[in-house]
């Protein structure tokens, strides 16, 4: 497989790169809809600043485009016996 | 030579593990226009967070008071659809270039490319010129390449860093970005982005460089959708060059049986992608004409014409003529000017005010008890003006139409959003039909220029009683 050459370095940012542009352009679709001070206030989050919200949502939308990637990837390879 | 640096592009797999590339400087006509455009786009970048408009920050992004300012403009979230159209301008502004000249975003205005040509300059100053470079390089570590290294860095790092506080300026306030820095107060996430982006400037501008370009850039990838045969591209032209070879100067390379091309490889040493433009059109190839400005330099020295490097186009090499308004020139061309001419007519009109209506969903219409026909309303009113306002509310459209509301004036501050229940009742006889359109309006008392008239529906019973 031609992915096997793949250093483990490059598979990795191959996954994390897309990942962080996806996340990028959600995060900025998702707060423009939605102002994170409204959507904690009546939570214990209540006290987060917007730019710290805006930052977590960032990384969680990350960490979800990761997973989709990640899992895209492991599903990509051959089942079954060699 | 030439065969080790253009090895890899021969590899079957997409992803190389790259020797180092070592651009060798070079000056000429597109070396001056990409230091021309570094100079204005990084000038732009390093200034526009100073500029001053009305005692505020001329350009600010405040994400946390979720407006943004740009000079005497405030748009709010509510007005992404500006940010949309704006996009799909940029976007179509990309295919058209692309189209018409080839990858110049590449060459001249990417910021992976202006902040590469930035950390390079810093680089050959420090450690001199491609020779210099990989002569350091295979050094063992002595004392005097740890003080070149340390100072090379060291400059890196301090450019990177300021790079990454004027980015947060773009975000909150520079000037206090910056006393807050000297003060040592910042914000936690304010810390984390400066030296996030900092990081990343360093990394992309000292190190990955042309990778980005390669492994990384979506553009880089989709972009050859956009070449025709009438494209600007940079090409070798091999008809005049081949066979290559070297030749003293005297020489007549005909006598020798050979083309223009000395074989001197200088276009690949300047190469920041380290291709061999010699190999044909590749998609590694960011179009930045170094290795014209080489070649030109070396066609003088030898007394041969210029241009066996050129910019040319596919038509142009097979000596076909070359057609500038393509059908897909026009298309993109007119989007670009339509796009353009509606978001700025749409900027020029707008209103600093948004008014939203929603009907009562419970029931279509009451019927009083002194037997009017009311409907039930709520206004949203949103003030997207920099000041606070008043404003007068009033409907219209029906004979008679009579206004229930706590008070039909109402003052809403500076980027406030405003409920407002509003009830309207009329006599059934000035009713004609079971749905009749009336307008309601919100003006400012205080500056009439802002109002807006807002359709909606009133519905009663059917018919005429």
């Amino acid at each position: 497989m031609a992915d096997e050459a793949l250093p483990t370095c490059q598979k990795t940012i191959s996954v994390l790169w897309p990942a962080f542009l996806t996340a990028g352009v959600a995060t900025i679709l998702f707060f423009t809809a939605f102002d994170p001070a409204v959507l904690l206030q009546e939570t214990r989050f209540a006290d987060t600043s917007r730019l710290g919200a805006y930052s977590v949502g960032f990384f969680l939308f990350w960490l979800l485009t990761t997973t989709s990637c990640t899992l895209t990837c492991f599903f990509r390879k051959p089942c079954g016996p060699k | 030579m030439a065969n080790s640096c253009s090895k890899k592009n021969k590899s079957d797999s997409l992803y190389v593990s790259d020797a180092k590339i070592y651009p060798r400087a070079v000056t000429g006509l597109f070396a001056m226009w990409r230091s021309i455009g570094v100079l204005v786009l990084l000038g732009i970048y390093y200034i526009v967070p100073w500029l001053e408009w009305t005692e505020r920050q001329a350009v600010l992004f405040d994400l946390p008071n979720r407006k943004f300012h740009i000079f005497g403009l405030t748009f709010w979230p509510q007005d992404f659809f500006y940010f949309a159209v704006l996009l799909i301008i940029a976007a179509f502004a990309l295919f058209f270039f692309t189209a018409i000249a080839g990858r110049l975003w590449c060459g001249y205005a990417c910021p992976q490319t202006v902040w590469t040509e930035l950390f390079m300059w810093i680089e050959r100053k420090v450690e001199g010129d491609r020779p210099k470079q990989i002569k350091l390089d295979n050094m063992p570590w002595t004392a005097y390449k740890i003080r070149i290294k340390a100072t090379k860095h060291f400059l890196w790092l301090a450019l990177a860093a300021y790079t990454g506080f004027t980015f947060v300026g773009y975000f909150t306030p520079i000037d206090e970005l910056a006393s807050r820095i000297a003060s040592f107060s910042l914000g936690s996430w304010e810390w984390f982005w400066i030296v996030f982006y900092s990081f990343a400037t360093w990394g992309n501008a000292g190190f990955m460089r042309e990778q980005v370009c390669i492994y990384m850039c979506p553009y880089a990838r989709f972009q050859s959708a956009m070449f025709d045969n009438n494209t600007l591209i940079i090409s070798y032209d091999k008809q005049r060059g081949e066979p290559r070879g070297s030749r003293k100067k005297s020489e007549d390379p005909k006598s020798k049986g050979l083309g223009s091309c000395i074989d001197c490889t200088l276009c690949v040493q300047v190469c920041p992608t380290g291709i061999d433009i010699r190999d044909g059109l590749q998609y590694q190839c960011i179009a930045c004409s170094a290795c014209i400005d080489v070649c030109d330099s070396v066609m003088d020295k030898m007394n041969y014409d210029r241009g066996l490097i050129r910019y040319t186009t596919e038509n142009a090499l097979q000596g076909k003529s070359v057609k500038l308004f393509r059908p897909r020139i026009i298309v993109y061309a007119i989007t670009l000017i339509l796009m353009t001419t509606a978001l700025t007519y749409a900027i020029a009109t707008r209103v600093p005010l948004e008014v939203g209506i929603s009907r009562d969903r419970t029931r279509l219409f009451n019927e009083t008890e002194t037997g009017l026909i009311e409907n039930t309303y709520s206004l949203q009113i949103i003030n997207k003006d920099e000041q606070p306002h008043r404003y007068k509310i009033s409907a219209l459209g029906i004979d008679g139409l009579k206004m229930i509301i706590k008070s039909d004036t109402v003052k809403i501050a500076s980027g406030e959003v405003l409920d407002v229940p509003l009830r309207l009742q009329v006599d059934p006889y000035d009713l004609k039909d079971r749905s009749t359109e009336i307008k309601i309006t919100v003006i400012s008392t205080d500056n009439p220029d802002i109002n807006i008239n807002e359709a909606t529906r009133f519905l009663g019973p059917s018919g005429r009683r």
